[in-house]
């Protein structure tokens, strides 16, 4: 099969990333054009494999929606690497690949007789990405989280939430994906350095570290004046703009952004809401009043969206300049006019015979085209990378599926 | 295993070393994906206007008494990069702009795209000046698309993302954005990602291309869209925040505690009996039915109010270090600055300090991962305005003092 050619074209990458970050890391690579297969079991089927809805209601670990979406790119190959013969194969195939990637606890690998030293002795310019809650070394290195609480130690928690109120837990692992994106980053530094200077090494991506950069503002903050934030609401982050915020509009928990960083734009939005008496008040003359009487400005704001459908709104507020948007739900998501514009969910045909809707290229390339192909079933690529890479003799292989080790 | 971390900054040996890349960005997202690459060993070039980068206005300042020099945000976005200052939208600057952009492998800019056509900086202008030059784009609402043309900054592009409407804040009240700029981040590093991929495979596809990022787009796709919309588009299902972490067990919240606040997740029932040992396994929490998760579930209520009494008893630090003795995942909320000097970081050396000509030393985050065999990290403090003009039109495109001194006066450098 031809296709286009993509820049990650010839990198082969042994993912034993499982349920969210790792699989994305994996994700990441292979839309660029990387060789990547995810090494699970059925003997311990990755809990992302069971998490519903499942493909047209039926229950079954290649079924799963969310997981198709997030594991999409990956391949699939089984070892049951309880067995020593599935160790032994798993450090053949990676001595045929550029990049290994876990994110399990510390101490699994070496356990399982895959650490780094070792797998050296079998790819001696092996790129190794291990992506552990807290880093591989320090204190709390051992230190039990989902991706959903791991913002908890990084300070970003301590800034979510209502003005005034307790902090508030973002529902899902903002983190996951973050760092499946960013982790795919570390391995490209890893392999432009291998490239360079035929050295590989072994990356250690602390989990914590790489989303505390996100609140490197408030951080310096804290470095430069001893200050110490708490929730924010959808204020800007340094409290610079009013309004700036998440405002009411017509319907069902409908809402629109709008933010204001200058005279210009506050001029624009005042001539939006047909200049209202209120917006000529002495304590909203300046941007600077403006911001410190924020929480009064909004409260009139609020009050003059509330009767338009957000969509109208957003798109009055640019005709005048104004910083403004919809804010989407899951449903707005799907039909959103920019969205279906760019592609940005696609249904694609699995091979099981259903239909499902994942994303697709969520970056545009100009030249090299992403392809997106539906979520692995568990095991598609034994016969492919056990058989014709490996080379393994059809009866051994046979024998390996029956007796559970590739499995 | 290592014994230590190797950390961080070294003038030399980079993994990146030899890259040439050009930001035109200002605020946080393409400075940020422009840092991801100085801090790991590229030469970046930052090319601001004659005004300087907007978050050089932004803060947060020392004594907050505003100096374009010393603003934090800026500070910490801009490690390791030279700056140059340069009106790019006169065409005497824009022809200085394209010298530099036609020696260069990657260019970072997060410019409004009509702003871009107006001054002909476009990537069919520049990858004609550049055929194998790699244009990373990185905005709210990306390049194509009725949005494409609108105003717009993270606030606008996180909530267009739906994240804040499925998954934070109350029922009925409005849905939440981090308290950071958390779509302008999730957006760089998802530009540096590709961006890099893209660099590093030119060889394979021919030579450059434009990458377009949307921020927006990122976050809704990845992070909303891939856990939401199979189960939308299949069955309509439509869910929504809920202010509450986890509904299907209990506790699985972030909960009060006597100093703050504690982040309880309890899926496994060998986690929960962890947790009833660390609450000194109170005669409520023994009986067998608590041990499955859907059941404490179904009574969240009756969950928190006792898992409460105990929480509100103790400290946030003490709670996580007895809780993780006994195997419980339970983590304290940390402030910043707890997270900045908690010992851990401190030994791993996180916070990193870089010299100021003005300032002195300043901290500032280290790297956010550790590549052991070439060393990554803030090693220089982000440029003055300017600081580099000599350096860049002088030396490297051989412009002569006069001839500088001419631009400068025409206010084109």
């Amino acid at each position: 099969m031809t296709r286009p050619p993509r820049p990650l074209d010839g990198i082969r990458v042994a993912n034993f990333g499982w349920v969210w970050a790792g699989p994305m890391v994996g994700q990441t690579l292979a839309f660029l054009g990387a060789e990547v297969y995810k090494i699970e079991s059925q003997a311990r089927v990755d809990t992302a494999r069971t998490i519903p809805p499942f493909a047209e209601g039926l229950r079954g670990i290649d079924r799963s929606l969310s997981q198709h979406a997030g594991w999409a790119g990956n391949g699939s190959i089984t070892l049951n690497l309880k067995d020593p013969r599935a160790v032994e194969l798993a450090r053949q195939f990676i001595s045929q690949c550029d990049v290994v990637v876990e994110n399990f606890g510390i101490g699994v690998m070496e356990k399982l007789g895959l650490s780094y030293e070792e797998l050296v002795e079998h790819r001696s310019d092996l790129v190794m990405f291990s992506m552990p809650t807290a880093g591989r070394v320090g204190p709390l290195s051992r230190l039990r989280t989902y991706g959903v609480s791991l913002t908890s130690i990084t300070g970003l928690d301590s800034v979510t939430g209502y003005v005034g109120g307790p902090p508030i837990p973002m529902e899902n692992a903002f983190s996951d994906p973050y760092n499946g994106i960013l982790g795919a980053f570390a391995i490209l530094t890893a392999l432009a350095y291998r490239d360079r200077t035929g050295t590989g090494q072994h990356i250690d991506y602390s989990q914590q570290e790489a989303v505390m950069q996100m609140v490197g503002p408030a951080f310096m903050d804290y470095a430069m004046n001893g200050r110490v934030g708490g929730p924010l609401g959808n204020r800007h982050p340094l409290g610079v703009a009013a309004p700036h915020g998440v405002f009411p509009c017509a319907g069902d928990d409908r809402w629109v952004t709008i933010a204001v960083f200058d005279d210009d734009e506050w001029e624009g939005l005042r001539s939006a809401m047909g200049d209202p008496d209120w917006a000529a008040a002495p304590s909203f003359a300046t941007h600077q009043l403006r911001v410190e009487n924020i929480a009064d400005l909004h409260e009139h704001l609020a009050a003059w969206t509330a009767a338009f459908d957000d969509h109208q709104l957003a798109e009055l507020l640019q005709t005048k300049g104004v910083a403004a948007a919809p804010v989407n739900s899951v449903a707005g998501l799907l039909s959103d006019p920019h969205f279906r514009a760019r592609g940005t969910f696609v249904e694609v045909h699995h091979p099981l015979g259903f239909g499902e809707t994942i994303y697709g290229a969520y970056v545009k390339t100009s030249v090299s085209e992403a392809s997106v192909p539906p979520g692995p079933c568990i095991g598609q690529d034994n016969e492919r990378v056990f058989l014709d890479l490996l080379g393994l003799p059809e009866g051994t292989y046979r024998q390996f599926v029956e007796e559970k080790v590739i499995y | 295993m290592n014994t230590a971390v190797t950390r961080r900054g070294a003038a030399t040996g980079g993994a990146l070393e030899g890259m040439r890349v050009i930001e035109l960005g200002q605020m946080v997202s393409a400075p940020y994906c422009a840092k991801l690459f100085s801090d790991y060993g590229a030469d970046v070039l930052k090319v601001e206007p004659l005004g300087g980068d907007t978050a050089r206005r932004w803060g947060p300042f020392p004594g907050d008494r505003p100096d374009p020099e010393a603003s934090g945000l800026f500070q910490f976005l801009n490690t390791n990069k030279r700056g140059v200052t340069l009106d790019v939208t006169v065409e005497e600057g824009r022809e200085l702009f394209l010298r530099l952009v036609s020696e260069a492998d990657v260019l970072i800019e997060n410019n409004p795209p009509a702003w871009v056509r107006e001054h002909k900086l476009d990537y069919g202008v520049l990858g004609a000046a550049n055929p194998n030059l790699v244009m990373v784009s990185i905005t709210p609402f990306g390049q194509t698309g009725p949005y494409s043309g609108w105003k717009g900054c993270d606030l606008n592009a996180f909530h267009l993302s739906a994240a804040g409407h499925r998954y934070c804040g109350k029922p009925g009240e409005a849905p939440l954005e981090h308290g950071t700029f958390s779509a302008d981040f999730y957006g760089a590093v998802t530009a540096a990602s590709w961006g890099l991929a893209a660099t590093l495979g030119r060889n394979r596809v021919g030579g450059g291309q434009q990458i377009d990022v949307s921020c927006a787009e990122a976050i809704g796709a990845t992070f909303v869209g891939g856990q939401n919309i199979g189960g939308y588009a299949q069955d309509g299902i439509f869910d929504r925040r809920t202010g509450v972490g986890m509904g299907q067990s209990a506790p699985a919240s972030i909960l009060p505690c006597k100093d703050g606040h504690v982040w309880m997740l309890m899926l496994e029932p060998n986690q929960w009996d962890g947790f009833v040992t660390a609450m000194g396994s109170p005669d409520w929490a023994t009986p067998e039915m608590f041990r499955d998760r859907s059941f404490r579930g179904e009574n969240k209520d009756l969950i928190y109010a006792l898992v409460g009494e105990w929480t509100a008893q103790y400290g946030k630090i003490e709670i996580m270090e007895v809780c993780q003795d006994a195997g419980a995942p339970v983590t304290a909320v940390l402030t910043v600055a707890e997270a900045a000097e908690h010992p851990h970081l401190i030994e791993r050396g996180y916070v990193v300090e870089v010299e100021h000509p003005t300032l002195g030393k300043i901290a500032t985050l280290g790297a956010p991962f550790v590549l052991p065999a070439s060393p990554g990290g803030p090693v220089t403090a982000a440029p003055l305005l300017g600081q580099h003009n000599d350096e860049v039109f002088g030396k490297e495109l051989g412009i002569t003092d006069t001839e500088r001194e001419q631009l400068r006066d025409r206010g084109v450098i």
